[in-house]
């Protein structure tokens, strides 16, 4: 039942909507390729400028240079084709390779004046930049966790806009909302109940309960299937998973 | 045996022994067994009253403070009845018989009537 | 796109970890706690239109057996009603796979946090009602085996609740024979050499992972640990109790008490002001435990046979 929104058993554990954008960008269609790519792109670009923002103390325009240069030859070069799953996370070997990368340009760099190339791709940096100044990170995080924290970051960002787009399309505004109000915007107000949200938005206290079940269930379901897209077999998604929200083990056989 | 009947029965013993130690007064010797009937019946109603009460109320100190209460006051009726001499015996009569129902007081809250389990 | 706080991100983690209770009469409503087995939630069970407490299994643990120690813990909780022992009222799956249960919600504080704060009667009243939960769950074959005072609770009108059943050993189920490493069984039994338990609880036996002989005495030498958690705050603990803890937490288990009963029947002695078993004491110290017993008594017959004294002297001056 309702296998489409997810909680269904095994479509929930194992979303299979969208094939893994890992396995697209080691593709030899072009398309296919150019697709994953950009799933990469998405999620990563982020966690990679405030990465080395924060643990290799770049400037602004250095870690600028840095990201852009890094998922322009990424793109180029087939850079993510020497990934294999055997050997761990693609999560810590694109971290690995923006490390290498970063060494390698700075030696460069000491030697000539590294070329931007122009802007290859539209990211938004001032806004990754303002973000890095929200809040501090707290120095017992090391830079693998610093990574991860971004990661995490990333993922849920892009999760709940595509939860924020989906509920649009479906004529769910309200449940969004309620999950904005209520999981997002909180800022720290315990006192928050449902039975104020119910006064707020003008609808009985048990409509609040069942529309946030709703907006919960698709924000896992959500996470679940992009966490599927950036992991490359099932192995990755599991322990990701788990990792990340203590699910995907398994459970009972459906 | 119940509270009431405990109350009774300590009451009257210990008014027994209340009213027999007027002996040691050589001037109200001659009227001991006056002293001894009066301090008994004294006893006996007190105790009975302050074994009721036990029943109703479960609390120690709430049947120590009643006994002294109803001790003191029964006490007061006892010294107040008119004497042979015309002296009224307040301080000695009143004294010992609030502290014999407290006495009773204490034993009717602490009395289980049979010994319970105490697992 | 939004920007999310360290606080969010974590407060999402665990929303996004909260199970689906689409398909079934409970309605979330927050999170209780974590522990080594499941997360607890309130929820509601709009059925019944009351709150409980469900503990769904975390499928990080090894998934078949989590749900099967789960489903078992149910069932043991399920076979031991008593006032003392928290009551379970279904067991079923989640949509998403996972198994849980929903027990009564007891609102109160678990016995660590509380304990410092009542007074020391009190906690002796508090930890007889713990014997007398576990006596009652070895009267039915069941050890605890996890005894300790996170995992009792103390509600908000003095119900004792012992919780956290889920390593338990039924005595009835034989303890498989087998390689340590095959772990739990199929069953949910333990295995012989299998360690479960608290450090600082654990029976010698139970450490060393001799499960057969892991037996009510070894909760009876938690339930030591517990009395001895319980002694901490005073600043001079009783000789009587500390013998008490000290008999009760013997090394070897015919040294320590037989049962809980006989525990809770020495806690008992204690509170009456009655000699307790475990310790031999003195000229002196019976002297003020028989006085510390009967001090109202005594000081009343001292007062009357001082006022009595003090009326004939003066009656005989006037």
């Amino acid at each position: 039942m309702r296998d489409d929104t997810g909680i269904g058993g095994r479509a929930d554990r194992f979303p299979a909507t969208r094939d893994s954008a890992v396995l697209a960008a080691q593709s030899s269609d072009l398309l296919e390729r150019e697709r994953g790519l950009a799933i990469l792109v998405e999620t990563y670009w982020k966690p990679a400028y405030k990465y080395l923002r924060l643990r290799f103390g770049e400037s602004n325009e250095d870690a600028k240079d840095l990201t852009q240069g890094f998922f322009a030859r990424a793109i180029e070069k087939d850079f993510f084709d020497g990934y294999d799953p055997a050997r761990g996370s693609f999560r810590t070997y694109l971290r690995t390779c923006l490390e290498r990368f970063a060494a390698n340009e700075k030696k460069a760099a000491s030697r000539q004046k590294r070329s931007p190339g122009g802007a290859l791709l539209a990211l938004d940096f001032a806004n990754a930049e303002s973000e890095l100044h929200r809040e501090p990170v707290s120095a017992d995080r090391g830079p693998e966790d610093v990574f991860h924290d971004e990661f995490v970051r990333s993922l849920f960002a892009l999760s709940i806009e595509r939860l924020r787009e989906e509920c649009l399309v479906r004529g769910k505004d309200l449940p969004y909302r309620l999950f904005e109000r209520y999981e997002l915007d909180r800022d720290g107000d315990e006192k928050l109940s449902y039975e104020r949200l119910a006064e707020e938005f003008h609808i009985p206290v048990t409509q609040v309960t069942n529309f946030l079940a709703f907006a919960r269930r698709e924000f896992r379901r959500i996470v679940l299937e992009k966490l599927r897209e950036i992991t490359a077999n099932d192995r990755e998604f599991r322990e990701e998973a788990r990792s990340l929200l203590g699910v995907g083990a398994g459970g009972v056989a459906p | 045996m119940t509270k009431p009947v405990l109350g009774l029965l300590l009451g009257g013993i210990l008014g027994v022994f209340d009213g027999l130690t007027a002996y040691f007064t050589p001037e109200a010797r001659s009227m001991l067994l006056g002293i001894v009937i009066g301090s008994t019946f004294k006893g006996l109603v007190a105790g009975l009253a302050i074994g009721f009460f036990s029943k109703k109320v479960h609390s120690v100190p709430w049947g120590i403070v009643f006994g002294l209460a109803i001790g003191l006051f029964l006490a007061f009726l006892v010294a107040a009845m008119p004497q042979p001499g015309g002296k009224h015996y307040y301080f000695e009569i009143m004294l010992p018989g609030a502290i014999v129902g407290a006495i009773v007081g204490y034993a009717t809250q602490v009395w289980r009537g049979k010994k319970l389990s105490t697992a | 796109m939004r920007w999310l706080s360290n606080a969010t991100v974590a407060h999402l983690r665990r929303v996004a970890e909260w199970p689906d209770l689409g398909a079934t009469k409970y309605r979330l409503l927050g999170e209780l706690g974590r522990g080594g087995m499941g997360t607890v939630y309130l929820a509601e069970d709009t059925a019944l239109e009351r709150r409980v407490a469900l503990k769904v299994v975390a499928t990080a643990a090894s998934a078949p057996e989590a749900a099967e120690r789960m489903l078992r813990e149910a069932r043991i909780l399920a076979g031991l009603e008593h006032p003392g022992i928290v009551p379970v009222h279904d067991a079923g799956a989640l949509p998403d796979g996972r198994v849980f249960y929903a027990m009564k919600r007891v609102d109160g504080q678990r016995l660590d946090a509380l304990a410092a704060s009542v007074p020391l009667p009190e906690r002796l009243r508090i930890f007889r009602r713990i014997c007398e939960a576990v006596a009652f769950a070895h009267a039915r074959g069941v050890i605890h085996r996890d005894l300790k005072p996170e995992n009792v609770m103390v509600g908000s009108f003095g119900e004792v609740l012992v919780m956290d059943w889920g390593v338990a050993r039924v005595l009835s189920d034989p303890a498989p024979t087998g390689s340590p490493a095959a772990g739990s069984g199929a069953s949910g039994a333990t295995a012989e050499g299998t360690v479960v338990g608290t450090a600082g609880y654990m029976a010698p036996e139970q450490a060393e992972g001799a499960v057969a002989s892991t037996g009510p005495r070894a909760d009876v030498f938690a339930l030591g640990g517990i009395l001895a958690f319980l002694l901490r705050s005073e600043p001079a603990a009783p000789r009587a109790l500390a013998a008490i803890v000290e008999k009760a937490r013997a090394r070897q288990p015919e040294d320590r008490y037989a049962t809980a009963e006989e525990l809770s029947a020495e806690i008992n002695r204690y509170l009456e002001g009655e000699r307790v078993l475990a310790h031999s004491e003195g000229v002196l110290e019976r002297a003020g435990r028989v006085f510390a017993r009967y001090r109202a008594a005594i000081l009343l017959i001292v007062a009357y046979l001082v006022v009595r004294t003090l009326l004939l002297i003066f009656g005989r001056h006037s």
